[in-house]
């Protein structure tokens, strides 16, 4: 019995296919403005990557801002319980998750049988998320996966004061006029990031290991960041991305 | 002026001027408001000690006040939790606003320091009830600091203190007329840091700072400039780049109406009368703070007569963002400026964050059309 | 989606009470014309010497509810920061001023006030507010100093506030040219005090499992106790309204068809989003049953003798759960979350009151530590929409159920 996870998130959408304990494999793709097409395009992708059909799936489970726009999915859950299933799944000794996500970024806090336990999502404002250091790579004009790069090359990173990411971004184009390094900035602008992020893991007295998930663990630069932040190693798997999908595949499997 | 200098020594790094004030034995007691009665700590043995943000990155704090609270309270309650404050002993809160209302809960609630007291001042200032009662708070808040310091407070000490406190708000009062007079006497920044500095250090040497200063400045010629008169209005401006980005945009500060300023030292009060009355009427007297109450229209009056006292030619507002009770004044006394022609500038301060560069141009801008 | 409420559900009482508030703002909107005299006072505010005095008490944040409630608080607000106000104010305060101004929202603005009254219990925003109000209406202001009860109610504010319910008297003379009517003051203290017992059995009844009403409901019912507290009006209604609680506890009739969690709700609602919210809980199964805001009008009824009006309201105006310190009004919590059965506490932090919102982190933490049960907070405001997001709201809601249910799975 082969199960399916999908996670809508605001900038891509994800897909994973399990069976058993066994992760059978995942497929990512931008989500451009249409949740349910790009629910149904990764999918697809990821049936075909894997090589089963539709008809093989027992059960899928939605998750993402986009879970309820999934029509073909048999239930949706939260990004939560799926980041805390799927990091469970993959390492049972993870007792914290942080994921920074596009448009939010949570530290999620489980308990030894994976269970979430606690929770602190970022407030309403976009700082310490993925579309902040997105805007940020837009304003120093960096391709996004180059700004962990970037940063590595830093010898004295810029401070940015600014929370919010309008102020922030007036702020980096100051110093770029300002005549700053561009490594500078950008590890001053994942160190802003970093310390939004590293407030929500006091916030639920994170405990380790914690693992980081979301598209963002990409990013050598603020996975650095972070860990100076926290004072402790980050785990980062190889699906970091893709973990709330294959959360929600685990889910899928106990439905 | 090397008295100036010590002030700004003093103000560079609080915490090693508190450690001096340590090596003296004494106690230290941290205040937030231009209401916390400092003549009684002082005459209790206790050093008064006006707390500022140190504008560090927001930490701890977010665990207890959300983003939008004011970065003062936010950034002081970083200061008590990241240990920056423990050289305090105590801590004493006037009720202020409902934002240091509920920073005093939580600081209670942690109990970092061995004194807290909340001195509950009334919020009118318009009454014989309120005057009574606020006579009834200053004796309790007499007594609460007899029990810490483990000694009666004289009816002598009181008096020296009131005269001794007296003595620095006549000084600061003098520094400020003459600096009206002679616009440019002395540099934004130093007025800034003299009354920085007179909240924070060590009072006997306040009182004999400050009238060495009044006296080198009276004797200075005034010097040639013809920059515009401002005033500048707010809670606090903890910042002496702001004053040097006014005269650099060819401004200069000839009063002001902040509550690290003139409202803090503006009247006397009375040395022949019974000393807790005597300071609870200048509570009363005094140029009222926006979190209190004495008419509907008592700070737009007083607005007019110091901006034209001091012949402003515009008054700058700077407002700390999320600074209720300044916020809510900020339109009426705009309009009750505007009506006598005098020009108004709005600025929205946060504590972390200050981009100078930005300022500069909205007061280079402001001060080129009044 | 079909309305989910049967009409075997809906409280019946609810049409009454809309009749009653319909009249009851009729009245105010012709006070000028039956020579009837509007005090403009805040809701924590003691209006029974307005009611003994036959003066219409008006409510502003009550109007400011409506304003958020009929969806108009995003305008309205845009137009008070036009007129200089920061978007950081309360959006109670933004709608009224300019609402005074423009003449808007449902019911184009509210009578002219002959008089301004002013309690500070609740916060020291409608200080200025009502300073804003006194210098546009140019109509006097008594200003009802509670000063707060950090960790006690002191000899000096007992002294205080009552020479002050003195000076309110003496106010009210003088504006009205009559003398004060104390027969009549203390009947309408006894009247004040019977709707609070009563409004408070009504609150007590959500206590039954499941509950025959909830906190959505709560906020509704509410506006009598604050509007016409100190009348036989809200007597009589909330008898009746206490009546069907009880003959709906007897028929088993609950507000959320299978209510299986049971959440305390904290701080001022979300009006604009009441409906929202209150199928999204309901979709889980969830009933909202009791709330620390709607409690707050007879919170400290253990203080007022209503054979001593006068004398005991002092202490009942000055120690009312906001005109507290955050350890007591965290023990308020806990003992609501024991009293209703609680599985989930939601805090709204709301832009609007800081008052009620500070201090919220620490009430979380002092719940999580003793009780167990996980708390939820949602950032939002009262009556700006502009400080809504629903899709982040929505997560938040969706997750925080999938713990409760794990919890008690």
């Amino acid at each position: 019995m082969i199960y399916a996870g999908i996670d809508i998130g605001s900038s891509t959408a994800k897909a994973a296919l399990i069976k058993k304990n066994r992760l059978l494999g995942t497929h990512v793709i931008p989500t451009g403005y249409n949740p349910l097409n790009a629910g149904i395009t990764v999918f697809e992708a990821v049936l075909e990557k894997v090589g089963v059909s539709k008809i093989d799936i027992t059960a899928i489970v939605s998750t993402g801002y986009g879970r309820a726009s999934v029509n073909f999915a048999d239930t949706a859950m939260t990004e939560i319980i799926c980041h805390g299933t799927g990091a469970h799944f993959m390492n049972p000794d993870i007792r914290g998750i942080i994921d920074v996500g596009g448009q939010d970024s949570k530290a999620i806090l489980l308990d030894k049988n994976g269970q979430v336990e606690n929770f602190a999502m970022n407030d309403k404002c976009a700082a310490g998320t993925g579309r902040f250091i997105e805007v940020m790579a837009n304003a120093l004009e960096v391709e996004l996966d180059q700004m962990g790069d970037f940063s590595l090359k830093a010898d004295k990173p810029s401070k940015i004061s600014s929370i919010c990411t309008v102020f922030a971004e007036s702020e980096v184009i100051s110093m770029i006029a300002g005549l700053q390094k561009r490594e500078n900035i950008i590890a001053g602008i994942h160190e802003s990031a970093a310390a939004r992020v590293a407030i929500l893991a006091f916030k639920i007295n994170i405990k380790e290991p914690v693992m980081m998930t979301g598209g963002v663990a990409k990013n050598k630069g603020m996975i650095t960041a972070l860990e100076k932040r926290l004072g402790f190693e980050l785990i980062v798997g190889d699906f970091a991305q893709e973990n709330g999908a294959i959360g929600a595949a685990v889910l899928a499997s106990r439905l | 002026m090397k008295e100036i200098k010590i002030f700004h020594d003093a103000t560079k790094d609080v915490s090693a001027f508190a450690d001096k004030i340590k090596a003296k034995q004494k106690k230290i007691v941290g205040t937030l408001c231009s209401y916390a009665p400092e003549e009684l700590i002082y005459a209790a043995g206790f050093h008064p000690m006006r707390l500022f943000s140190s504008k560090s990155d927001i930490i701890l704090a977010e665990q207890h006040l959300q983003t939008y609270c004011c970065s003062l309270v936010r950034g002081v309650l970083e200061d008590s939790l990241s240990g920056r404050l423990d050289f305090l002993d105590g801590t004493v809160f006037p009720h202020t606003c409902d934002s240091i209302q509920r920073l005093s809960d939580i600081w209670r609630m942690k109990g970092r320091y061995e004194f807290f007291a909340d001195v509950v001042l009334p919020v009118k200032l318009n009454t014989q009830s309120a005057k009574i009662y606020m006579v009834d708070v200053l004796t309790k808040f007499k007594k609460d600091l007899e029990i810490a310091a483990g000694r009666e407070i004289t009816d002598t000490d009181l008096r020296e203190s009131i005269k001794k406190f007296n003595l620095i708000r006549k000084n600061l009062s003098k520094i400020y007329a003459l600096q009206s007079q002679k616009p440019g006497i002395i540099k934004g920044a130093d007025l800034y840091t003299i009354v920085k500095g007179s909240m924070v250090m060590d009072r006997d040497e306040v009182a004999d700072l400050l009238p060495a200063i009044a006296a080198n400045i009276e004797k200075m010629d005034t010097p040639e400039q013809n920059g515009k008169r401002i005033v500048v209005s707010g809670s606090i401006c903890d910042s002496p780049d702001i004053y040097t980005a006014i005269e650099a945009a060819g401004g200069v500060i000839v009063g002001d109406d902040l509550c690290t300023g003139q409202r803090w030292f503006e009247g006397q009060i009375l040395e022949d009368e019974e000393p807790l009355t005597a300071i609870a009427t200048r509570y009363m007297d005094r140029i009222i703070c926006p979190a209190k109450h004495s008419s509907a229209t008592a700070r737009g009056e007083n607005m007019i007569s110091l901006a034209k006292k001091n012949k402003a030619d515009g008054v700058v507002f700077m407002l700390l963002k999320f600074c209720d009770p300044h916020a809510f004044d900020y339109p009426y006394l705009k309009e009750f400026l505007e009506k006598e022609n005098i020009k108004t500038l709005l600025i929205e301060m946060d504590d972390q964050q200050q981009n100078l560069g930005q300022l500069s141009t909205r007061f280079e801008t402001f001060i080129h059309y009044i | 989606m079909p309305d989910k409420l049967s009409d075997k559900r809906k409280i019946k009482c609810a049409k009454k009470m809309r009749d009653i508030m319909t009249t009851y703002y009729l009245d105010a909107m012709t006070a000028e014309q039956n020579n009837k005299q509007v005090a403009w006072i805040t809701s924590g505010g003691p209006v029974e010497p307005l009611v003994a005095m036959d003066i219409i008490p008006v409510y502003p944040e009550n109007h400011g509810a409506m304003i958020g409630a009929s969806k108009m608080g995003e305008d309205l607000c845009t137009k008070a920061e036009d007129m200089g106000y920061s978007s950081d104010l309360c959006s109670y305060a933004r709608t009224d001023i300019s609402c005074s101004v423009v003449k808007g929202g449902p019911i184009g603005g509210l009578p002219k006030p002959d008089m301004l009254i002013c309690c500070n219990n609740i916060c020291g925003t409608v200080l200025k507010w009502y300073e804003v109000q006194a210098r546009f209406y140019k109509v006097p202001l008594f200003i009802l100093d509670t000063p707060i009860c950090h960790t006690r109610y002191s000899p000096e504010i007992a002294k205080y506030v009552r020479a002050q319910i003195d000076e309110y008297i003496v106010f009210l003379e003088k504006i009205t040219k009559r003398n004060f009517d104390y027969e009549k003051m203390a009947q309408v203290g006894k009247l004040a005090y019977k709707s609070q017992m009563l409004w408070q059995k009504v609150l007590n009844t959500t206590a039954r499992n499941p509950s025959p009403m909830s906190a959505f409901d709560a906020f509704f019912f509410l506006a009598l106790i604050v509007t016409l507290r100190g009348t036989q009006i809200a007597v009589d209604f909330y008898k009746d309204l206490l009546e069907e609680m009880e003959q709906r506890i007897k028929d088993g009739i609950s507000m959320v068809p299978n209510e299986k969690y049971r959440l305390l709700w904290d701080n001022l609602p979300i009006w604009y989003r009441l409906k929202w919210l209150s199928n999204k809980f309901s979709d889980h199964n969830a009933c909202l049953v009791a709330d620390t805001y709607t409690s707050a009008w007879c919170s400290a009824i253990k203080y007022t003798d209503e054979n001593n009006f006068l004398d005991s309201i002092a202490e009942a105006y000055t120690r009312i759960y906001l005109n507290i310190g955050v350890d007591q009004m965290a023990d308020q919590v806990l003992e609501m979350i024991k009293f209703y059965d609680i599985n989930g506490l939601v805090m709204h932090s709301n832009r609007s009151c800081k008052p009620y919102s500070f201090g919220q982190m620490d009430i979380m933490k002092i719940v999580r530590e003793k009780t167990n049960i996980p708390v939820l907070m949602i950032e939002a405001d009262m009556v700006d929409p502009r400080n809504f997001s629903q899709s982040q709201v929505e997560t938040r809601i969706d997750a925080f159920m999938e713990i409760i249910k794990q919890r008690n799975s």
